[in-house]
């Protein structure tokens, strides 16, 4: 426990490290739920995000999936995207500088079909000061090939983040697949391979079917379901992934609430990500931001530091 | 022009009768919605669904203190457009918007000349709305071709005659049942009147895809422009969860709430 002193009536700490990233606050926006960042600039206040995650870059632009792309399910939705993209030039030439100047930390979430394109990927940021770090996303479930591959054996994932790490010397953040037995394991497996950062998790597959035409409503058949309903299944990944790797760990699931960012930090995360419920409400994470500072200063918690992984210790 | 994201409060719910429904809310430093425009709701308080939902704007009027009233004509078919149904007055409602791309060629002041056909299905009305208050406001003359189910899937009828008849046009019905207008599918007199050369220029239209693919091929055929109000399950509404996207005729890919949801009809891959 903490106790309420003195600091209660003191402004709390919000920052946090994360590795070697130092974040204002714990409060990231998840890849894929926030555009490239700019598009929110009229929505949200940019200034306030400990952090901002892209949406995932590929060498080459990418249209995407057929429709229907989304299916909105209880606590939450299927999406099945399809990666589509600007590109990573044009994120850089077009995008970042609107960007790298502002507080949050931009974290680059990179998408490939084979080794050698990640590598490329690592090597197109890597001179780009605006840049905190990359995220290997190796968990899509919504692409028939590559990505997931590299995400759910721990030999191919370690080989792929070590051959990222020569290509770069920014942080390389890997994002878990929940779809596997044991994300620990590939945790392991991307800490192997030099990875800096671990994030979990990425959006569990899942599946609608419509019920008027009897078909899948995805194009896709399957998606990644993300949203409230998933909060405890990532919840036990992260509780997880924390305990057995030893590397920072940046929560993600279903977060929408100061509970719900309390409960990952004491589960072991050093930092969350906000996504599916940007989309109900565009200003989630500034609110967050707001109300976890609200939170500690009543608690008389004096820094986010003091919460990361005390569910974990024993009481 | 940048959209809001408020509460509104909500003025009234009119039964019309259900399943249709008309709400009126009071969005302060909402910005009017061009026609074809539409915003994000949700009931106020409600976990679930958990997603807005996206409602065309139908009407709009200023408000009290530089507000904006919007009217929203839905139809009950799942739980967000119940928990809209279900709104009582006083109550607060999040609204985000105006988003995404209306009626080129009003926005444009382009084709303002001629007769338009403005083609509706169903609840597609909601769609076509400020289209038709614009319209009459600008002196040009159309006609409304309404086409549903029955006589109550019909339910502004009255207001699109009186706008319609406003502007030397008149209002077009038919029912699959036969129980307002002819019997039969509202294509049937459009592709009549637009073959009769009866000096129309532009069609727009809402309503099932269907429809709208079936006036894409009679506007193509008879040489005639036109755009149509597309509807796509949304995430969020404003271009960041790419859950929307639209077939291109050119094989692309575009957001229905950014690129859209008004698009060429040639445009769309129907």
């Amino acid at each position: 426990m903490v106790s309420a002193g003195a600091s209660s009536l003191a402004s709390p700490d919000l920052s946090t490290r994360v590795g070697p990233l130092r974040l204002q606050n714990p409060i990231l926006t998840a890849s894929g739920t926030f555009g490239y960042g700019l598009e929110f600039a009229e929505r949200a206040d940019l200034h306030r995000l400990g952090g901002l995650v892209t949406k995932g870059l590929s060498l080459e632009p990418l249209a995407g999936n057929p429709p229907v792309r989304i299916a909105e399910t209880r606590g939450g939705m299927l999406n099945s995207i399809g990666l589509q993209n600007i590109g990573v030039d044009r994120f850089l030439s077009d995008v970042l500088p609107g960007l790298k100047d502002l507080p949050p930390k931009v974290i680059v979430n990179l998408f490939g079909y084979a080794q050698d394109e990640y590598v490329r990927l690592a090597e197109r940021v890597d001179p780009y000061e605006g840049v905190a770090a990359v995220e290997l996303n190796v968990s899509c479930p919504n692409v028939s090939k590559g990505g997931i591959e590299f995400g759910h054996d721990p030999d191919v994932l370690s080989g792929l983040v070590r051959r990222v790490r020569s290509a770069t010397g920014k942080p390389i953040v890997v994002k878990l697949s929940p779809n596997v037995t044991s994300p620990q394991t590939l945790g392991r497996a991307a800490q192997e391979g030099g990875a800096d950062i671990l994030s979990a998790v990425n959006t569990f597959v899942g599946m609608a079917i419509d019920t008027a035409t009897k078909r899948p409503v995805l194009s896709t058949i399957r998606g990644g379901l993300s949203g409230p309903a998933i909060k405890p299944l990532a919840l036990r990944i992260v509780f997880d992934v924390a305990r057995e790797v030893d590397l920072p760990v940046i929560g993600i699931g279903g977060i929408e609430t100061v509970d719900d960012v309390m409960e990952f930090l004491l589960a072991g995360a050093s930092a969350v990500q906000v996504g599916t419920a940007l989309f109900r409400d565009p200003r989630t994470a500034e609110r967050l931001v707001d109300g976890l500072r609200a939170r500690l200063r009543a608690e008389g918690v004096p820094s986010v530091d003091s919460l990361i992984g005390a569910a974990a210790r024993p009481g | 022009m940048a959209a809001v994201d408020s509460r509104g409060e909500v003025l009234d719910v009119q039964a019309l009768p259900l399943p249709y429904f008309l709400l009126r809310a009071r969005v302060a430093g909402m910005d009017p919605a061009e026609p074809g425009q539409f915003v994000m709701v949700a009931g106020a308080n409600r976990p679930e669904p958990y997603l807005r939902r996206a409602f065309s704007v139908y009407d709009q009027e200023p408000g009290s203190d530089g507000s904006l009233v919007i009217s929203l004509l839905g139809k009950v078919i799942g739980r967000g457009t119940e928990a809209l149904a279900e709104c009582v007055p006083g109550e607060r409602i999040p609204v985000l918007g105006p988003l995404g791309t209306g009626f080129h060629s009003v926005a444009d002041g382009a084709s303002t000349s001629g007769r338009a056909a403005l083609v509706a299905g169903g609840i597609g009305s909601a769609g076509l709305g400020l289209l038709a208050h614009a319209l009459e406001r600008a002196g040009r003359s159309f006609d409304f071709f309404y086409g549903g189910r029955s006589a109550e899937d019909l339910v502004e009828a009255e207001t699109f005659r009186r706008l319609s008849e406003r502007t030397g046009g008149r209002l077009v019905r038919t029912t699959e049942d036969g129980s307002a207008g002819e019997r039969g599918l509202i294509t049937t007199p459009l592709e009549a009147g637009l073959r009769a050369g009866t000096g129309y220029t532009t069609v727009f239209t809402c309503g099932p895809h269907g429809l709208m693919a079936a006036v894409a091929r009679i506007a193509a055929a008879a040489g005639i422009a036109g755009e149509a109000a597309t509807e796509t399950p949304m995430g969020c509404g404003y271009g960041a969860c790419l859950g929307c996207a639209v077939t291109l005729k050119n094989g692309g890919y575009a957001l229905c709430c950014r690129q859209g949801p008004v698009f060429r009809l040639e445009e769309v891959a129907w």
